[in-house]
């Protein structure tokens, strides 16, 4: 028994739910026999990934669907190994494209760091007369070590991942090719979190290899894919469905399970789910566990999490003082550590914060957000930039209230 | 780095040996006829102690060390707390005339007293000391046991295995009755202070060694071990707490030796160098002597060591360095006065490196220590007119500390240190706006060594902003009094952090998603879901991660409280050394309580937060 949002997954083209005008397209750009890249994009739970997979049915038939894990070494330049998981079938490879990135970059580090100290050495028997002289040398051996490393670093760490893989895949042709299309599709999912040089280097990769692969890539936005990426390959974009869309889906489903869903049910739990086609599924599951037949008032399960950021909003509206804050960090650790990542945590603080105080505050608020999230993005260790968030809410909270008290009294 | 604490010593003592010749033109002697056999005489043996008592043998060579020629002979002279000699004293007491043995391990900062406590101990209580030392050959064994070794085997054992069997033997084996040889007890203890080298890497070998020794025990074994402040001291990992409990094992922690007990055994060498010499060497005045003192940082070794040097200036080798002395001298007379800024400046010669405890060094910024607005001092080190009134409020006292300063003689980099402040500095602030503003430079620190390209040169920046941030941003005048310290979470929980999300990918990867919708919308609802077809490390990573315990107090972190000798990054904690340092240090690093802050899990019901 799987999950409903796995079971009942259209698995083709015609059987999908809504926007059925652009699957009709994306069939009949795959009845010519051959379409350009692709780049999908739209928020999560839209149906961005199962519209790929029926697009890659409808392509190479029933085969697509007998998936397998892999596991991957790369050798990178450096002779380093460098270990990826990957889904793959007969004819097309999915990458996330944040894999890879961490090990590589300290195997190199050590890598650099070796020969560096191995040159050193000989260099400092060359010239051991002159202790002025080695120590030039140093300061320049240290420049050119670092060029070295930046630039070697900022070309390898995710390019090696994703170039040797679609060679690879690119490299082999497809052997029934009378019978099947002869290029292979490889799945990049998450790119908008690569580095811009990794993306540059997709971008030659992608011209490179076009006769023999495709590339499907797949990113909740386009802001942080590069425009000659963007230029190569067709956008289509997922957007999430409307309420009305996300509740015939629950209906569907649950009639399908032999269940009767109530409307209210149904409409309350899509606008829980904020139109989020996989929550949405998971939360009905959720209900179906919790209590059949449904009711229509029945309590929606939230995931724990969420209701644990709210007990943390709530706690740092409730008081304000050093002491809070040491319990808010607390919890925000115990967050971090159930996996939940800390942009996700700023921003559902945000919005619980933002529910609970006033108008005046509100733009304030979000714009300490926003700032707080960049430096979140740009920053190494992301507590520090969570908890200036937290504090500096509780201190112009603090002093929003006061000024509100002083106004009541006069 | 375990290699370090060993390698100091063996630093120290390398040092010695270099000294010896600029004071003499002829190679060392054996002073003493030993009746033990000893090695390594006159390195730490006598070094770390003195007496003013010239010994016999040495009157006659001037040349000699000092740390030798006035080697204490005597419990009164050494220059140990009272209560520390006690202890050590009533320790070997009842483990030598009981046949059953212990494990004694004494530890502290380098040239403190250690050895020489057990040494002078030793003697008085006729004891006779078995050292082992590690050799770098089978030609070099010199210990009576230990020349079995040679007779027997020509196959070259480990070291380890050399040290087993050194161990059992001298546990097992009486002394051979030598005539001639004056000792005329049994009694006897092992001591260990040079460690083999292996046992550094691999501290279970050890372990099992010493489990096999305690089984079979009759004799006392004293390990005797320095602190460092770096972090991986070894006597932490050599001799983790749990060994501690399992086999019985007393730690006896020396302190630095106290700064008055210092003044004096310097001052009397220097009068009986200086009424022997005759007028040759130059005398040093209270001044000097107690530059020396405070450069040296209690280690009575290297501070007898300088006292020497500084005393010779009419030694051909030695005048350009002589030209620095009066000058330095000079210097710290001026320094007296100026007491707030005696701290950064380092006597020209004779000072060690003053290294602080982490939990010193956090304590400094955190207390943030002010000089007084009204006091002459503070209006010297003020410069320039008070600022204007619109911009009063960023008036500050001055500062007696240089947060930099502060950094850097912690022994950590500065993002640890950062993180350690962040870890604690909570508990030092009283109002929201002012934790704001410190924040705030916390979040500005760490975004300036966020870039691994500039990181080296920019981390420096970045501690000296978040420390002075916490610094400028603390507006309380009064002391908080004691507050304990602890160990940072974030590299525990960035860690889980990590390996939840790794662990979470290669489980449900069969799910196909990012890992963003794979952490926050499906698993959190797998544990609402009845759904079988879970093996059993998928439903163990449900029940850790995907649920969180909602019911529960946001069950802290457990916190790890710093000692005042914990070095920065460590599992395990210890807090030992805790009664007889408070009478030395006084207010200054008092000891943290353990107990109270640390929450049980107990359920505690969240409802404080649902009222108002």
């Amino acid at each position: 028994m799987s999950l409903w949002v796995d079971k009942y997954r259209p698995t083709s083209l015609s059987k999908l739910d809504y926007h059925k005008e652009q699957a009709a397209q994306l069939r009949n750009l795959v009845q010519c026999g051959d379409f350009p890249h692709l780049l999908v994009y739209g928020p999560s739970g839209g149906g961005k990934k199962s519209r790929i997979m029926c697009l890659l049915r409808e392509l190479y038939g029933a085969g697509v669907e007998k998936l397998r894990m892999e596991h991957q070494t790369l050798v990178a330049p450096s002779k380093k190994k460098i270990e990826i998981n990957t889904i793959a079938s007969n004819y097309h490879l999915e990458v996330n494209a944040r894999q890879g990135g961490r090990s590589v970059l300290f195997h190199l580090l050590f890598h650099c760091f070796t020969s560096y100290f191995i040159f050193f050495f000989i260099a400092s028997h060359l010239i051991s007369s002159s202790f002025s002289l080695l120590h030039i040398l140093f300061h320049l051996l240290f420049h050119c070590f670092t060029y070295f490393v930046s630039t070697v670093m900022l070309e390898t760490r995710t390019r090696v991942v994703i170039q040797e893989l679609i060679k690879t895949v690119a490299q082999s042709q497809q052997i029934q090719s009378s019978t099947q299309r002869e290029f292979k599709v490889v799945l990049l999912t998450e790119v908008d979190r690569l580095t811009k040089d990794a993306q540059h280097a997709l971008r030659r990769t992608m011209e490179k290899y076009t006769a023999t692969c495709r590339l499907i890539l797949c990113s909740t936005s386009t802001s942080k894919v590069i425009g000659p990426i963007r230029s190569r390959c067709l956008a289509i974009r997922v957007p999430l469905p409307s309420t009305e869309e996300v509740c015939s889906v629950l209906t569907a489903v649950c009639k399908k399970e032999g269940l009767l869903l109530p409307p209210e049910l149904a409409k309350q739990i899509s606008e829980r789910s904020g139109r989020n086609l996989r929550k949405a599924l998971l939360m009905c599951e959720a209900c179906r566990v919790q209590q059949y037949p449904f009711s229509a008032d029945q309590e929606i399960p939230v995931a724990d999490w969420v209701i644990y950021l709210r007990e943390t909003a709530n706690a740092i509206v409730s008081q304000q003082s050093p002491q809070r804050l040491l319990e808010v960090r607390a919890r925000l650790y115990e967050l971090l550590t159930h996996c939940i990542p800390p942009d996700v945590i700023m921003k559902g603080l945000l919005t619980e914060l933002l529910n609970n105080c006033d108008g005046q505050l509100k733009t304030e608020v979000a714009h300490l957000a926003a700032y707080y999230e960049h430096r979140l993005q740009l920053g190494n260790k992301a507590i520090y930039h969570l908890e200036a968030f937290v504090a500096r809410f509780m201190a112009m909270y603090k002093k929003f209230m006061e000024d509100g008290l002083d106004g009541m009294m006069f | 780095m375990d290699w370090l604490t060993v390698g100091d010593k063996a630093a120290a003592k390398r040092h010695n040996r270099w000294v010896d010749p600029s004071f003499t033109d002829l190679p060392l002697q054996h002073k003493n006829e030993v009746k033990r056999p000893r090695k390594r005489k006159g390195d730490a043996s006598s070094s770390d102690q003195i007496f003013y008592r010239p010994n016999k043998q040495s009157q006659t060579d001037e040349d000699e060390p000092w740390v030798d020629r006035y080697s204490p002979s005597c419990q009164a002279e050494l220059a140990v707390h009272k209560k520390k000699i006690e202890e050590v004293e009533n320790w070997l007491r009842i483990h030598t005339t009981t046949s059953k043995g212990g494990i004694l391990l004494l530890t502290g900062p380098s040239g403190c007293g250690k050895t020489t406590t057990v040494r002078v101990l030793a003697q008085e209580l006729s004891i006779r000391i078995h050292e082992w030392t590690n050799s770098s050959n089978m030609e070099s064994y010199s210990s009576s046991s230990q020349y079995e070794f040679r007779m027997n085997g020509l196959s070259y054992s480990s070291q380890s295995a050399q040290f087993r069997e050194f161990l059992l033997r001298a546990n097992k084996y009486n002394w051979l009755k030598i005539v001639g040889d004056d000792g005329t007890t049994d009694k006897k203890l092992i001591l260990v202070e040079d460690f083999p080298n292996q046992f550094l890497r691999q501290h279970g070998s050890l372990h099992d060694i010493l489990r096999q020794f305690v089984r079979s025990s009759r004799c006392p074994l004293v390990f005797i071990m320095s602190d460092s402040v770096n972090r991986d001291s070894s006597s932490r990992s050599l001799f983790p707490k749990d060994l501690q409990e399992e086999l019985n094992i007393t730690n006896i922690s020396f302190n630095p030796v106290a700064p008055t007990a210092m003044m004096k055994v310097l001052t009397r060498i220097s009068t009986v160098e200086a009424g022997k010499s005759c007028g040759k060497m130059c005398v040093l005045d209270a001044a000097a002597l107690e530059s020396l003192c405070s450069g040296s940082s209690g280690d009575i070794r290297s501070a007898l060591n300088s006292l020497q040097f500084i005393s010779f200036p009419d030694k051909a080798l030695w005048t350009r360095k002589d030209r620095h002395v009066p000058s330095g001298i000079k210097q710290m007379k001026k320094k007296r006065s100026k007491k707030t800024k005696q701290m950064d400046q380092e006597p020209a010669i004779g000072g060690k490196d003053a290294s602080l405890f982490l939990f010193r060094a956090l304590g400094k910024i955190l207390h943030c220590k002010r000089g007084n607005h009204g006091s002459p001092e503070a209006a010297q080190c003020a410069p320039g007119p008070a600022l204007p009134s619109h911009l009063a409020h960023h008036q500050r006292d001055p500062l007696l500390i240089t947060p930099e300063m502060v950094v850097e003689h912690s022994h950590m980099s500065g993002e640890v240190f950062n993180l350690y402040l962040h870890q604690n500095y909570l508990d030092f602030f009283s109002e929201v706006d002012d934790v704001a503003e410190a924040s705030k430079y916390q979040s500005d620190a760490d975004l300036l060594a966020a870039n691994w390209m500039t990181r080296s040169t920019m981390r420096d920046y970045g501690s000296s902003v978040a420390t002075r941030g916490i610094l400028y941003s603390n507006t309380r005048h009064t002391s908080v009094g004691f507050r304990p310290l602890y160990k940072p979470n974030w590299l525990l929980v960035n860690k889980n952090h990590q390996e939840n999300c790794l662990a979470a990918q290669s489980l449900f990867g069969s799910f196909c998603l990012t890992p963003v919708s794979l952490q926050t919308e499906l698993l959190p609802y797998l544990p609402k879901l009845s759904n079988p077809l879970r093996n059993q490390a998928q439903l163990r990573f449900i029940n850790d991660v995907a649920q969180m315990s909602l019911r529960r107090f946001p069950c802290r972190l457990k916190l790890e409280t710093l000692t005042d000798k914990d070095p920065g990054e460590l599992k395990i904690d210890a807090e030992e050394e805790q009664e007889d340092k408070q009478c030395q240090d006084g207010a200054e690093a008092p000891h943290p309580v353990t107990d109270h802050i640390l929450l049980d899990e107990e359920d505690l019901i969240i409802d404080e937060y649902d009222s108002d």
